[in-house]
């Protein structure tokens, strides 16, 4: 069955709600009793509804509800309550934890669509609507790409050298070519890469919300709606050809 | 090919029996447990009903789920095992605890389904952004990983990259001057730059 979108609150209608009674809680049991045997553990659940005359159990037998539950009562008071959650609680937990996903999301896309940004300034494309924040992350990247490329050359030099070989020849000359290029960048960069969401709209990038001229002359904007002044540029460079 | 066809496979059937890697099955255990106590949440909010779902970990810590709360339930099923005998639910105060509760249960739904939407839109988001990146890493040579480039293209690399951080420089230094922006626009990154305190709105 296709995956359905729901409204997380209290179904009204009674044969809807007592439908989907139905089809949950057995799908709650089945959960619970993989959960026991993949992973070997003791568990219990007791279903209390006003559609039927006694508690929805499992494991199916009184016996197996009383064992785990009197093993858990045996539990001093304060292991139990370490990890007791009542919905409030886990609900708030679950929004606590897909939040810090949400932020991880954000900046990771935040990078690979800079990191596109400046491969095309790398190329020619015009840097005049990149506002402050956008030229300094594109500083980052292309710092950070200037250490990966020193790291590569060491590499190289250094294996050049233990070879040995006439297989790499030119490497060392080229190599005393380069070095005088290589400025002197910063390696402390502590927490890396800086998304910069527009809260209220000020920082958000003018360049990214103009869309970018392809070489046609047309411009296309996409637009990320759940975040508030995000547009993305994904759609623009998938139609821009870099040079 | 075997080892092609097992690449990314996503869902697969798992045998119903104790997991054999203890790695897997503790990693196993805490996204069950997680999605188990999900399920119960939504059936508690959709239906109405009351639950509790007690799980001792492999490693012998317990964890416990309960709508209103797991103590009220356990007592209940203790006291009359076969029977769900109606709260008596006459007490106007309690009702207005209930309704209180469920107000702000009510709330906290709205606003996970929210995060998790904005969550699913900007993991879709990130999933076009890398299908485009691969596709421009097949036409652009410079787009790929240091890894993958030789040494000429490293060095071309290098110095195109060079005179970019010092275009770049230049861009800041013209937009600084015409606008009142008062952020610096060189040099490294820390904690305190204004861009990075955004996210303790969300």
């Amino acid at each position: 069955m296709r995956r359905q979108k729901f409204k997380l609150a209290f179904i009204a209608n009674n044969s809807a709600r007592k439908a989907t009674y139905k089809k949950r809680k057995r799908g709650l049991i089945k959960k619970v009793n993989e959960l026991s045997t993949l992973c070997g553990v003791d568990a219990c659940a007791i279903i209390y509804s006003p559609y039927e005359t006694h508690p929805v159990v499992w494991p199916p037998s009184a016996i197996g509800v009383q064992r785990v539950l009197s093993q858990f009562t045996r539990m001093p008071e304060m292991e139990q309550s370490k990890t007791k959650v009542n919905q409030e609680t886990f609900l708030r937990h679950r929004i606590v934890k897909t939040k810090e996903q949400l932020k991880k999301q954000v900046k990771d896309n935040r990078e690979e669509e800079m990191t596109e940004v400046m491969f095309q300034c790398l190329t020619g494309k015009d840097m005049m609507n990149l506002n402050m924040t956008d030229l300094n992350d594109i500083t980052w990247l292309v710092d950070h790409c200037l250490r990966e490329i020193n790291k590569k050359c060491e590499k190289l030099k250094n294996s050049g050298r233990d070879a040995g070989t006439a297989n790499v020849v030119g490497a060392d000359p080229i190599l005393e070519e380069i070095k005088p290029l290589i400025l002197n960048v910063n390696p402390n960069f502590s927490t890396g890469f800086n998304p910069s969401v527009a809260a209220d709209g000020m920082q958000s990038s003018t360049w990214l919300a103009g869309g970018f001229v392809n070489n046609n002359g047309a411009s296309s904007s996409y637009n990320s709606n759940q975040l508030q002044g995000r547009p993305g540029i994904a759609n623009d460079i998938m139609q821009g050809q870099p040079q | 090919m075997d080892q092609i066809e097992r690449k990314n496979k996503g869902r697969r059937k798992i045998k119903m029996a104790k997991m054999e890697k203890e790695s897997n099955l503790l990693v196993t255990f805490s996204k069950r447990r997680s999605g188990l106590f999900k399920k119960a949440s939504e059936l508690c909010t959709l239906c109405g009903v009351q639950i509790a779902i007690i799980v001792f970990s492999p490693g012998k810590k317990v964890f416990s789920f309960g709508h209103p709360n797991v103590e009220t339930i356990v007592d209940r099923y203790l006291t009359s095992p076969n029977f769900s005998s109606p709260q008596p639910n006459n007490n106007s105060n309690i009702n207005m605890l209930e309704a209180h509760r469920s107000a702000k249960i009510q709330e906290l739904n709205a606003e996970v389904t929210q995060v998790t939407t904005q969550l699913e839109s900007e993991k879709k988001r990130g999933e076009a952004l890398d299908k485009m990146r691969k596709m421009n890493q097949n036409k652009c040579w410079w787009e790929n990983n240091v890894s993958e480039l030789n040494l000429a293209q490293l060095q071309h690399l290098l110095v195109a990259l060079e005179e970019l951080k010092i275009d770049v420089a230049k861009e800041a230094v013209m937009g600084a001057s015409t606008s009142n922006q008062i952020v610096p626009y060189m040099g490294t990154y820390n904690d305190t730059y204004p861009g990075s305190n955004i996210f303790n709105n969300l």
